[in-house]
């Protein structure tokens, strides 16, 4: 198991290496520079600006500068917001959209796992029609969509929520709802359809056979097998949706890190896009990793050796 | 329930819960007196590097210049505390208007209790203008004697100039720290010029050989402590530039400042209430570097205003200054700006209530707001000093044509664009300059006739647009730009039989082929920081790099310098008129229409003033629910 997550831990800085590589490769020769605006510069403060951001050295300098700082977890400052070192936007923005995100990750996959067990027990009732349908239109509806339907339903029709801003719990229900509804919906289709596949199985009917409650046999033997590609959905998943949405984060004004994804590219703010590059890397092959330990424990016939 | 299960619902349920409890913890604040939104997250609150009104809304509440400018016209105040004047008590203007004398109020503090000093002035200003601070508004101040070579560092010094040599600093300091200055007089420059190309120019090191008492030394910009070599022979230095003593700035006493202009300039007083020339206290700056000197518990400001809290993307909370020496006429504690940027969302915030002011709503809304009935009592569009329009490459086949420019110009219907593309308030517009100069006139172009267009067209050899190369029209990618570009295409095709393209670049790009000029046809707006035609004429001198049309006119450059040197008011704006003349003649730009202003304020904002700036300072206001009177901003409303 050390051995694994030794292995695995390599492979990360390797892996954070190409990216970060390749990223600075594309932000580098991309057209603009940070300071592009509406006006255009005197050549003599051009000169100025350039010897400030470096771009007054040859490419393979800067590439040196950059990774040498990114070694030492120095980021340097946005160049958007220069008020901040992009350590501290990260540090700030980043909590408000993992707790929003984990917020909406675990209702999603409370209900999603639970409508997709009861679809696949009661296959082809009522029940798992309408639970169906449900899902689809989830995954088919945009998630803007359904928030302009939550703010006109809770924050016009019935004024119970604000409809946008940060600043206690009230704020995250709106945003959390509909950032979680698409995952709710791939969650129930997917635990729906990993249900179907176990209870199909020899070792199910054994255990129907032997005299155990249809209950007993869904909860106990068919679910930890039926989720494990719902865990494998959530690996990635939980990655995403920890680093926020630029939709939801727009549409109700979160000061999340969602929007920086976008926008630091848009606005040649290097160091930005940089650090969100680095942490998005960094967090989607930890959750890679932990999903694949998460197999071992719930699938005994796969071992530490198999992953 | 088995222990793994147990495990598992733990895991689902307690670490999110965990992350929640632990963001909302600092997210709760009272809510603020006045909360406004200021439509996006600001670049900065440091004055020398603002480039935008977002942040200029919080700069101007933050710091105060030698000069304030009036809530109601943006002008220079002069009265008592009560009409909000600046740092300045009053001032003293030479006969052949270059040279200010100002004389600061002996109350004037900072947020720490320091006192405010002619000094502070001269720090901020040497500051500003150093190519080291590289501030992208730096031309603000080349109004004054050597300003623009001061800040050019050692682009325009020749043999016998004074200048000072700031060393490099020492490892572990703060890059916000001045180097030690050695002063001297440059002897020679080793190359005498620099290439132009700023690539071919990065691979050189320029030396300076300077005499520093009767000592001659070479200094090479350098820094060893990233890495750089040292030339042999040289000595290592940050930046060489004009001795600051040769810039027109002088420290009188503590409470004396006299600045000296190369031209009278009119609107100098303007200038030194706009936020970039807004003093910073160096002590702080020093002692916390950059950009730790900005926070809440560190920085020290002389304005209004000191930051309460701030979370970036969501909002910056000003509250009152109490050494501010106007304190007492400052009625809100609390001042929250949102960094809210959808336009709908912000709608949303402001009719619940949770917002008193937005700057913008969404453009699709506007004719129903204009057009409501009964009329709404907090929207009141106003004439803004900003002009849309489209520049021509005259380098670029027929548009080299004055006829083809001028045909171009007089088949556009402005009331159609503004009616079914932009769908707001806004004016059709037949002149760079908007009107609300007091005294100037603008020069125009003709209004449409498509008959003389096409006459126009086939005299420049194109009957009936035959033979016509296609053009095409570069604005960066948005909705309201792609609207007005294709209603332009459409009229140009129909009524001169030219094919027209569209090409939408994201903004970078869209910026980079305009300063190359690798365009037919380009968008532009631009929005005046000042009231004078000058922030817009000045664009089209031959020198001037926001002029990207390839067009050049001497006659043109030798009014816009005529101009900056008379000093009769008058006579000046007359000289500027027949530039603006000239320029709607030539027509290497197409003015399509003037801004006006979209605010929405509710009727107990009190102290909101309507002007051509669109700018609304925040110490002015106060809040009053009793309803008796319209508010301010109504008052000019049409009934």
């Amino acid at each position: 198991m050390i051995a694994y997550f030794v292995k695995r831990f390599v492979w990360l800085l390797l892996t954070v290496w190409v990216v970060f590589t390749l990223t600075w490769i594309l932000a580098n020769f991309s057209p603009g520079t940070p300071f592009t605006s509406e006006r255009s510069f005197p050549p003599e403060i051009e000169a100025n600006l350039r010897r400030r951001y470096n771009l007054d050295k040859p490419a393979y300098v800067r590439y040196m500068y950059d990774l040498d700082n990114l070694l030492r977890f120095d980021l340097g400052v946005s160049t958007k917001q220069v008020d901040f070192t992009v350590n501290e936007l990260v540090a700030l923005c980043w909590p408000v959209s993992a707790s929003l995100g984990l917020l909406a990750l675990a209702w999603a996959a409370i209900v999603g796992l639970v409508a997709g067990v009861v679809s696949a027990a009661r296959r082809g009732s009522l029940a798992d029609f309408s639970l169906m349908s449900l899902a689809t239109l989830g995954i088919a509806l945009p998630n803007f969509v359904i928030a302009g339907f939550c703010i006109l339903l809770f924050g016009f029709l019935i004024p119970l929520l604000p409809p946008a801003g940060w600043g206690g719990p009230r704020y995250m229900l709106l945003p959390a709802f509909c950032l979680g509804a698409p995952y709710a919906a791939y969650i129930a289709r997917i635990a729906r359809t990993g249900m179907l596949d176990v209870l199909s199985q020899d070792y199910v009917r054994t255990a129907r056979a032997k005299g155990l409650s249809r209950r007993a046999v869904i909860l106990k033997h068919a679910l930890p097998t039926a989720v494990i590609p719902v865990v494998s959905f959530l690996g990635p998943a939980v990655a995403g949706i920890i680093t926020g949405s630029l939709v939801i984060e727009k549409v109700f004004a979160i000061p999340g890190i969602g929007y920086s994804f976008v926008q630091s590219a848009i606005d040649n703010d290097t160091p930005m896009a940089m650090g969100i590059v680095v942490l998005y890397t960094i967090l989607l092959f930890t959750m890679n990793t932990l999903v694949d330990a998460a197999y071992t424990w719930l699938d005994p016939r796969v071992s530490w050796d198999d992953v | 329930m088995s222990p793994r299960n147990l495990l598992s619902i733990l895991f689902v349920v307690a670490v999110p819960l965990a992350g929640i409890i632990w963001s909302i913890d600092a997210s709760r604040l009272p809510p603020a007196d006045l909360t406004f939104n200021n439509s996006t997250e600001i670049k900065t609150v440091d004055p020398a590097l603002v480039n935008g009104q977002p942040e200029g809304r919080i700069v101007n509440a933050l710091f105060e210049g030698l000069v304030r400018l009036s809530p109601q016209e943006r002008l220079p105040v002069t009265g008592g505390p009560k009409e909000w004047p600046g740092v300045a008590e009053s001032w003293e203007v030479s006969e052949d208007g270059r040279t200010y004398t100002f004389y600061l109020r002996k109350d004037a503090k900072w947020s720490n209790g320091d006192p405010v000093t002619a000094e502070d002035y001269r720090y901020s200003m040497r500051r500003f203008l150093s190519p080291l601070t590289a501030a992208e508004y730096a031309k603000q101040g080349w109004y004054l004697v050597n300003g623009k070579k001061f800040t050019s560092a050692g682009a325009y010094l020749v043999p016998g100039d004074r200048v000072e040599v700031e060393l490099n600093l020492e490892p572990g300091e703060h890059q916000t720290k001045t180097g030690e200055l050695v002063k001297g007089t440059l002897m020679r420059k080793v190359p005498e010029t620099m290439p132009k190309d700023q690539k071919e120019r990065d691979k050189i090191q320029q030396r300076f050989y300077v005499d520093v008492d009767g000592q001659e030394r070479c200094y090479v910009v350098t820094d060893p402590a990233l890495g750089e070599t040292i030339p042999d022979g040289a000595l290592a230095c940050r930046m060489v530039m004009l001795d600051f003593d040769k810039v027109g700035i002088r420290v009188v006493d503590p409470h004396t400042l006299i600045t000296e202009l190369a031209n009278p300039t009119p609107f100098w007083l303007q200038l030194l209430g706009f936020y970039p020339l807004f003093p910073v206290h160096r002590g702080c700056l020093e002692k916390y570097g950059a950009p730790d000197w900005t926070r809440p518990e560190n920085i020290v400001t002389n304005g209004p205003y000191r930051i309460g809290f701030r979370r970036p993307r969501d909002r910056v909370r000003l509250v009152k200054n109490e050494n501010y020496w106007n304190r007492d006429n400052v009625r809100l504690e609390t001042v929250d700006a949102l960094a809210v940027e959808k336009t709908t969302t912000s709608l949303n915030m402001y009719i619940l209530g949770d917002v008193d002011w937005i700057q913008e709503p969404p453009p699709n809304l506007l004719r129903e707001l204009m057009e409501s009935n009964p009329p709404r009592d907090d929207f009141n569009p106003a004439p803004q000093f900003g002009t849309y329009y489209y520049k021509l490459n005259v380098d670029r086949g027929a548009l080299g044509d004055n006829r083809v420019r001028r045909a171009l110009s007089l088949a556009l219907d402005r009331e159609d664009i503004i009616r079914t593309a932009v769908r707001g308030p806004q004016q059709p517009a037949f002149s760079l300059v908007p009107p609300g100069v007091p005294g100037y006139v603008q020069g125009t172009c003709a209004p449409r006739n498509p008959q003389l267009a096409r006459q126009l067209i086939a005299e420049a050899g194109y009957p009936n647009g035959n033979g016509f190369p296609s053009i095409e029209i570069l604005y960066n990618t948005h909705e309201a730009h792609r609207a007005v570009a294709e209603l332009v295409r459409k009229q140009w095709q129909q009524t001169l039989g030219i094919t027209v393209k569209l090409r939408n670049e994201a903004w970078p790009a869209y910026q980079d082929r305009l300063r190359m000029t690798r365009y037919d046809v380009g968008r532009q707006a631009w929005i005046g920081d000042y009231i004078d035609p000058n922030t817009f004429l000045d664009l089209y001198v031959s020198d001037n790099e926001n002029n990207q049309t390839n067009w050049s006119n001497e006659e043109y450059d030798r009014l816009i310098a005529d101009a900056e040197r008379e000093t009769d008011a008058q006579a000046r704006l007359d000289i500027l008129h027949n530039a603006e003349v000239l320029l709607m003649a030539e027509g290497p730009i197409i003015p399509i229409y003037f801004y006006y202003s979209r605010n929405m304020v509710r009727p107990h904002v009190r102290g909101f003033y309507n002007n051509a700036l669109d700018f609304h300072p925040l110490h002015s206001m106060w809040i009053d629910r009793s309803g008796a009177t319209v508010n301010e901003f109504m008052r000019s409303a049409k009934k």
